[in-house]
């Protein structure tokens, strides 16, 4: 079969990784992601789909196993990972906004010290991305003053300042109080029909159903099936899956 | 390509450090044309040296061989700089060729005749036993089991180790005579064998001991240059001191030492702790600018090797991490005292050149406190959410991007409190430094014992003076971490 990497976004071929050499955490995973498409990563804790994550863009090194993003391999050591990493923007469960810098200086950093843009473009944009996620009003406070869900959007909004080509959400509301967790879905839903590509691991299973394009069940370290979410969570194919949805949909 | 700022950061520190070395190069460039000789001599050791108010040997009592070589330095037309340390540290540092030349009432032995070459004698010396006044000790029959000072590397010491196991006493040293003998008078030893003219001048203003016995040995007193170096010097001295000796001039000084109108060192009059500081106002400010200037430079010095070794210790390459840890073991593993040592007694025979007592003094205290910076440094910025690193990292930032804009800014404030506690650590190990003779705040308080034999004041002004610099430099630290917290 010839491979044509250029018409998925994101590929990730026969993906390995061991945090001891010995025992893999990832053994051969495998995803393709259109441009434009949202992929939802479902699956127990601890079945590696957020190292499976967080390998997209290196911040976990693989050992085995490609990952190309449009048709550029990350596994190439050659390939400068700092530029690779400007065209995807991550967000992560516990925000990780900077404590030392106001709302708008998180967002105008690394724009600025990239040289992506100057200070006055870089502030305009970085305006035009808190109302976006609806915290213009915030723009000049500490994060710290923020609640949860409004340090999420604003951690959406610095990742979007770079104008990535792909967003990578790892358990994005995981860490907030239930009643935050409607804003910040919302946010994600917005970006998805504005067509950016999306690859979120969650457990909010609403979310799944209604935004993405594909659900991928990640169990024991490999992506066991995946489909449209009715596809999944209608005719779920595997054993495995099958007992997944039935421990978190009938809580 | 950032990386390049980073090694201009690293270079920062190595550059200081040869500027610092480049500092110590005039010591040698000057040597062409008219030499300046640099004559070690010891602190205050009465008759022979008299430090005065200062610390100085500029005075008109400055000691019988001050003013030996003041005489034959005029007479032969040659130039010196007296180099002030402890005896022991004269004659390391004779052999280490950081001085020319020793005189500090230093006995010719044959040991000695070994390492060191010997003018003609100028005076003859003899060691004795001291007591405290109310003791029944009599002589040296009655020292079985008791403990007796001495001063480090003097004949008094030799002397007393060669009779120790005959009378059954056990030793204890000191570095200075005066330190040795208060020892004595408050009881925590029994005797004190030492020199007889010094003992006898000390008694002669109050150091409450009393010699019994007679004198136990009679041994010459002489010059002293390294080895086959320096012939011509010592070949000035002999002839100076000939002539000396020829027109009665010797036996003048040696009188206005030990004759019967010898001169008494500076009577203090007013003992009380306002006089002593009245009196002492000039030294103790100048010890205390010493120290608060080694501090001050120290610190500076201290906090960007600490913060070359902290960024070397979180490097992206691991490689530094180890270079990082070698030097960090090293330096907290050598205790400041011998490192000091070793930097300006040491070293000089290494690298073939003198260095300077203040950057010598420097260097120390920038190894010693940058290796424990280094450690707080590397923890700081270790101790640093790694969700801040990765929330930088997958912006696209660099790894020292990430370090210096984000990394960096949250862990200088977590290493601020250990910070501030090792600035102060710093400024008191200043006072270790005394041992290599550097005349600051310590140093200054022992050079002035020597004179007025008040240790107990005095030692409680300078610590008093210690804790008001350093109360002072605790509210610095305190408003500048407000400042950085609003």
């Amino acid at each position: 079969m010839v491979e044509k990497q250029e018409q998925f976004k994101v590929q990730v071929k026969d993906l390995h990784k061991s945090y001891d050499g010995v025992h893999e955490v990832i053994k051969g995973a495998s995803l393709d992601v259109a441009p434009s498409e949202v992929v939802c990563i479902i699956g127990p804790s601890g079945s590696g789909k957020s190292t499976f994550l967080r390998c997209i863009n290196k911040l976990e090194d693989f050992q085995d196993g490609h990952i190309y993003l449009d048709g550029i391999d990350l596994a190439d050591p050659k390939v400068d990972i700092n530029k690779m990493r400007e065209k995807i923007g991550m967000v992560f469960q516990h925000f990780n906004l900077f404590p030392n810098m106001t709302v708008l200086e998180n967002i105008t950093l690394a724009p600025t010290q990239l040289g992506k843009e100057d200070k006055q473009t870089a502030i305009a944009e970085a305006h035009k991305y808190l109302k976006l996620v609806n915290m213009d009003d915030k723009a000049d406070v500490k994060p710290s003053t923020l609640s949860g869900g409004q340090q999420q959007r604003v951690a959406i909004a610095r990742a979007l300042a770079m104008k990535p080509e792909v967003m990578l959400f790892d358990e994005p509301t995981s860490a907030l109080d239930p009643e935050m967790v409607g804003d910040v879905l919302k946010v994600m839903q917005n970006l998805a029909k504005e067509g950016m590509t999306m690859i979120v691991v969650t457990h909010e299973m609403g979310f799944a159903k209604q935004v993405a394009d594909k659900v991928a069940f990640f169990h024991g370290g490999v992506i066991q099936e995946i489909g449209t979410p009715e596809q999944i969570f209608d005719h779920p194919q595997k054993e495995e899956t099958k007992s997944f949805l039935d421990k978190v949909l009938n809580v | 390509m950032r990386f390049a700022k980073i090694k201009q950061m690293l270079l920062i520190p190595f550059a200081a450090l040869l500027m610092l070395v480049a500092l110590a190069m005039p010591g040698q460039a000057q040597a062409a044309s008219k030499k300046t000789y640099i004559i070690g001599t010891d602190q205050t050791f009465e008759p022979f040296e008299i430090q005065d108010k200062k610390g100085t040997y500029n005075g008109k009592k400055p000691g019988i061989d001050i003013e030996i070589l003041r005489e034959i330095a005029k007479h032969e037309g040659f130039k010196y700089e007296l180099k002030i340390m402890s005896f022991n540290a004269d004659v390391q540092a004779l052999q280490s060729g950081q001085i020319d030349g020793v005189i500090a009432g230093m006995s010719v032995t044959e040991e000695r005749k070994k390492t060191i070459d010997f003018s003609d004698s100028y005076y003859n010396d003899g060691v004795v036993l001291a007591v405290a006044k109310d003791s029944k000790i009599k002589g040296l029959k009655d020292l079985k089991g008791k403990t007796v000072n001495v001063k480090t590397g003097t004949t008094g010491s030799l002397f007393a180790e060669s009779i120790r196991k005959k009378y059954g006493f056990k030793l204890k040293y000191y570095s200075s005579s005066n330190t040795s003998w208060a020892d004595v008078k408050a009881g925590n030893a029994d005797a004190a064998i030492d020199d007889g003219p010094a003992l006898r001048y000390g008694i002669a203003n109050g150091t409450g001991l009393k010699i019994v016995g007679k004198q136990m040995s009679n041994t010459p007193l002489a010059f002293g240059v390294k080895k086959g170096h320096n012939k011509e010097l010592l070949a000035m001295f002999n002839h100076g001191l000939r002539w000396l000796k020829k027109t009665g001039r010797l036996q003048k000084i040696v009188n206005k030492y030990t004759g019967k109108k010898a001169v008494k060192s500076q009577v203090v009059a007013d003992t009380s702790i306002m006089g002593l500081l009245k009196s002492n106002a000039g030294a103790l400010g100048a010890g205390l600018w010493m120290t608060v200037k080694l501090s001050i430079v120290g610190i500076i010095f201290a906090m960007l090797f600490g913060l070359v070794l902290g960024i070397m210790g979180i490097a992206e390459h691991k490689f530094w991490h180890g270079i990082a840890n070698v030097i960090i073991y090293i330096f907290r593993g050598i205790p400041m005292m011998v490192l000091g040592f070793f930097i300006y007694i040491g070293m000089p025979t290494v690298i073939g050149h003198k260095i300077p007592l203040f950057t010598a003094g420097v260097l120390t205290l920038m190894l010693d406190e940058g290796a424990y910076i280094g450690a707080i440094v590397r923890g700081g910025f270790e101790s640093v959410d790694v969700g801040q690193w990765e929330a930088a990292r997958s912006l696209g930032l660099p790894y020292y991007k990430a370090l210096w804009k984000v990394v960096a800014p949250q862990g200088f404030k977590l290493m601020i409190p250990s910070l501030v506690n090792q600035f102060i650590i710093t400024l008191k190990d200043t006072s270790i430094l005394s041992a290599i003779g550097v005349m600051e705040l310590t140093q200054t308080g022992n050079t002035l014992i020597a004179q007025n034999f008040q240790g107990f004041k005095m030692w409680l002004i300078i610590a008093v003076m210690y804790l008001v610099i350093i109360t002072v430099l605790t509210w610095i630290s305190n408003y500048v971490h407000k400042k950085m917290k609003i």
